[in-house]
C-alpha cells in the first residue's frame, strides 16, 4: 500500500503555491511552468489550490511577518508525507531583504525545507529539475532531499 | 492633456494662490510651492478646481529631525506640481483632503501607517501596509524608530495565532454575509485579504486588507548605496522591474544633473517596451484564466514566452532584467541581435491579428467582460487612477507622451483611448497597446543611434532631491529620491501603479454580482507586491 501511494505521489505529484512575501518574479515563473512551453502537466504535475490536497508547496518569497502565520497555517493544513521546495533566493534566505524589518528572512525559518532552488528568479527548467530532485529523492527514503 | 507652457501655467498658479505660500518653479516637477499646514485644503482646492483633470499622484510623507515633511504631488495639465507642508514631529496633525478628492484616502492612510500624521478628519485612518501584531507608536520611516527590538523579536510572531473568523452574529440579523477571500486563495496569485460583504449574490461592500507583501523596501533603500539600490528597487516587482529601476536610476540623473547618452535611452526604451508587452500578455491571459477562457490563458502565455527570450538576449535574464544603472545601461545592443527582435515581433504582431478578432467576436469572452466593473469618466478622475484604467475610461493620460522621458519624445505612436470603461475596454486598450509596444520597439531599433551606452557618474550623489515618472505597464509609477551628499540616499518613496488603482476596484466592485468580481478586479491588472512595497 505503501509503495503504491509512493508511485502515485512520484508520478503525479499535486503542487500547491504560496506567494510569502515575493515579488511576482518567481511566481510567474512558477505559472509560466503549466503554460505550454514547459508544461510540467505532462509529468502529472498539478497545481492544486487547496492545501488539503496537496503533496508538495511550492513557496517563494522571503516571509513577511504577516505571512509567516499563514505559512505555518497552511504546511499544518497539508496531510503528510509533505514536501516543500524554497523557490528563488528570497525563499531561500532572505535573498536582497534580509534584515528588513518585516522580513524573517527565508522559509525555513519557519517550516522544514526539502530542497532549496536558487535563484533570482530561477528559470523554469531549474524549478523543474528542483521537483525532480525532490521525487528522485523519495525512491531512496534514507537519502535527505537537499540538493 | 495639453502641454501648457511653464510660464503661463505659473503665472496663474501664482494668481491664485495670492500670498497663502511661496512657489519655487521647476521645482520637483513643474512647481514646488511651500505652504503652512492649516492653508493645505485651501491650496490643493484652488488647484482642483483650476483644473479639471487634476489628481493627487501621491502624497509622500519624511522626516526632517524636528519636524516631519509632507509632499502632496499633483498632476494637473500633464506634469506635477508638488504642495509642501511641515507639522510638528509631536504633534504631527493636519486636515485630510480626502473629502475634496477621495483618490487621497489610500495615500493618506500610509503616511500615516509608516510615519504616524493623524489626517483629522480621515474617514478610516486603520492600519494598512504594517503588520496586524506591529507595536503601536512605532512608524519605521521616522528616522528615530528603533527597529532592532522588532527585528530581533520576528521569530517570537509565530506564536500567536489570531481568530480571523469573526463577524458570524450580526450578520444573521442582517441577511448579509461576509466572505473573506484570501491570504491564501485559488483565485488570488498573491497573498492579501478581501472581505466581501454580499447580498445573495450582489456585492455590498469590500474592505481590502493589503501589507502581506510588505518588505519595507523604502527603509532598505536608505541603507543601501545608490547602485544596490537599483537591484533593490527593481525587486519590488518581478513583472515590472525594468519600470522601476528606470525610474529610480532617472531620478539620480536629475539630481546628478547626468545626461544619459542617447543610444542608451533607445536601449531603455526598448527594454521598457518588452516589459510591456510581456506585462499585458500576462494579464490578458490571466484574464481569460478568471473568466473560465482557459485556452485563451494556454495561448497568450505561450505568446509571452519568445518575448521573455527576447529580454533574456537583451539583458541576460529572463524576468529582473537589471539591465539598468545610473548614468546608462549596463549591456549594449549587439546589432546581430537586431533581426532576431525583429523577426520575433513580427511572428507576434500576426498572433495579435488573430486576438483581435478573438476579443471582437467571441461572445462569450463579450458577455463576461462588457458592462462589467463600469467606471465613468469622473470617477476614475476623482480616485485618481492611472494607466490603462482610466484610458479604458476616456481619459487621456499617458505619462510618454504627457512629459516624454528617455526616448519616448523621438518615437512616434498613439496612446490608445476607449470610452466604455467597462472591463471590456479595459482589457481591449492593452491589447490595443501592445500593437503600439511592437511599432515603438521597431522605430527604436531603426533609428538606433551609436554611441557609448553609458556615461561614467560619481558615487557620491550631490545634495537634492528629484521626482521622476514612468509609464509602468499597469500605470504611471513615481519615484521621489532625496539625497543628503553621502553614497546613500535619505528618503526614497515609490508609488506603485496598482496602489493607485485599488480605490477603482473597491468602487466598481459595489453592486456588482460575485460571480463578475474576478474579471472585474483582474482587468485593473494588480500587482500586489507592488502595492505593498
Amino acid at each position: 500500500m505503501r509503495s503504491l501511494a509512493t508511485w502515485a505521489r512520484l508520478k503525479s505529484p499535486w503542487v500547491l503555491h504560496f506567494n510569502s512575501g515575493a515579488c511576482n518574479g518567481c511566481d510567474i515563473e512558477i505559472v509560466a511552468l503549466l503554460t505550454p512551453r514547459y508544461d510540467v502537466e505532462r509529468f502529472g504535475i498539478k497545481l492544486e489550490p487547496s492545501p488539503r490536497h496537496a503533496d508538495v508547496l511550492l513557496t517563494s518569497g522571503a516571509v513577511t511577518r504577516q505571512c509567516a502565520e499563514r505559512l505555518k497555517r497552511i504546511y499544518d493544513q497539508m496531510p503528510e508525507p509533505k514536501f516543500v521546495v524554497a523557490i528563488g533566493a528570497c525563499a531561500c534566505s532572505g535573498g536582497v531583504f534580509k534584515g528588513n524589518y518585516t522580513i524573517l528572512g527565508g522559509v525555513d525559518k519557519v517550516i522544514p525545507v526539502n530542497a532549496y532552488i536558487p535563484g533570482c528568479p530561477p528559470k523554469p527548467e531549474a524549478i523543474i529539475d528542483g521537483v525532480v530532485k525532490l521525487l528522485n529523492s523519495l525512491q531512496q527514503p534514507k537519502s535527505e532531499g537537499k540538493q | 492633456m495639453t502641454q501648457v507652457n511653464e510660464a503661463s501655467l505659473i503665472s496663474t498658479l501664482l494668481d491664485r494662490i495670492g500670498g497663502l505660500g511661496c512657489i519655487q518653479p521647476n521645482y520637483l516637477g513643474k512647481a514646488t510651492i511651500q505652504v503652512n499646514a492649516d492653508s493645505i485644503r485651501k491650496i490643493i482646492e484652488i488647484l482642483l478646481k483650476s483644473d479639471n483633470t487634476a489628481v493627487i499622484v501621491a502624497i509622500t510623507g519624511l522626516d526632517l529631525l524636528e519636524k516631519l515633511g509632507l509632499m502632496y504631488h499633483l498632476r494637473t495639465h500633464g506634469s506635477i506640481v508638488t504642495v509642501r507642508t511641515e507639522v510638528p514631529k509631536d504633534n504631527p496633525r493636519i486636515s485630510t483632503i480626502t473629502d475634496l478628492i477621495p483618490g487621497a484616502n489610500f495615500h493618506e492612510r500610509e503616511v500615516a501607517d509608516l510615519l504616524g500624521v493623524v489626517f483629522q478628519g480621515h474617514p478610516n485612518l486603520a492600519r494598512l501596509v504594517l503588520p496586524d501584531d506591529w507595536p503601536k507608536n512605532l512608524y519605521p520611516l521616522r528616522k528615530d524608530a528603533d527597529l532592532q527590538e522588532v527585528t530581533a523579536k520576528l521569530d517570537s510572531c509565530l506564536c500567536s495565532t489570531q481568530p480571523e473568523i469573526e463577524q458570524k452574529q450580526a450578520q444573521k440579523e442582517t441577511g448579509l454575509v461576509n466572505i473573506v477571500v484570501g491570504p491564501q486563495h485559488p483565485a488570488l496569485l498573491e497573498p492579501e485579504k478581501f472581505s466581501l460583504t454580499v447580498d445573495g449574490e450582489t456585492v455590498k461592500v469590500v474592505e481590502p486588507r493589503i501589507g502581506y507583501v510588505h518588505r519595507g523596501i523604502e527603509k532598505a533603500s536608505e541603507q543601501r548605496t545608490y547602485l544596490q539600490d537599483i537591484y533593490l528597487v527593481e525587486r519590488i516587482c518581478g513583472i515590472c522591474n525594468s519600470c522601476h529601476a528606470v525610474a529610480f536610476a532617472g531620478a539620480v540623473e536629475k539630481i546628478l544633473k547626468t545626461e544619459v547618452p542617447t543610444r542608451a535611452k533607445y536601449i531603455r526604451t526598448i527594454i521598457l517596451e518588452l516589459n510591456r508587452l510581456h506585462s499585458h500578455l500576462l494579464v490578458l491571459g490571466h484574464a481569460g484564466l478568471e473568466i473560465g477562457y482557459e485556452t485563451l490563458f494556454q495561448y497568450m502565455w505561450r505568446d509571452r514566452e519568445p518575448i521573455m527570450d527576447l529580454t533574456e538576449l537583451l539583458t541576460g535574464n529572463r524576468v529582473v532584467s537589471s539591465s539598468m544603472t545610473v548614468g546608462g545601461v549596463r549591456r549594449d545592443l549587439k546589432e546581430a541581435d537586431v533581426p532576431k527582435i525583429k523577426t520575433q515581433l513580427d511572428i507576434l504582431k500576426k498572433k495579435l491579428v488573430f486576438y483581435q478578432s478573438l476579443f471582437q467576436n467571441e461572445t462569450s469572452l463579450k458577455m463576461r467582460t462588457q458592462k462589467v466593473g463600469f467606471l465613468s469618466t469622473e470617477d476614475a478622475l476623482k480616485l485618481c487612477v492611472v494607466g490603462p484604467v482610466p484610458r479604458a475610461s476616456g481619459v487621456n493620460t499617458d505619462v510618454r507622451k504627457d512629459e516624454p522621458y528617455e526616448a519616448y519624445g523621438e518615437i512616434p505612436f498613439r496612446t490608445v483611448t476607449r470610452t466604455e470603461g467597462d472591463t471590456y475596454a479595459r482589457l481591449m486598450v492593452r491589447l490595443d497597446e501592445l500593437n503600439e509596444s511592437i511599432n515603438i520597439i521597431e522605430y527604436a531599433l531603426d533609428n538606433m543611434p551609436t554611441g557609448p551606452f553609458r556615461v561614467r557618474v560619481p558615487r557620491i550623489v550631490t545634495a537634492g532631491e528629484a521626482i521622476n515618472r514612468v509609464e509602468a505597464p499597469r500605470g504611471e509609477l513615481f519615484h521621489y529620491v532625496k539625497s543628503n551628499g553621502t553614497a546613500y540616499p535619505e528618503r526614497v518613496k515609490v508609488r506603485t501603479p496598482t496602489f493607485a488603482n485599488l480605490p477603482a476596484f473597491l468602487k466598481t466592485a459595489i453592486g456588482e454580482s460575485i460571480a463578475d468580481i474576478p474579471a472585474n478586479f483582474v482587468s485593473l491588472d494588480p500587482c500586489f507586491s507592488c502595492t505593498d512595497r
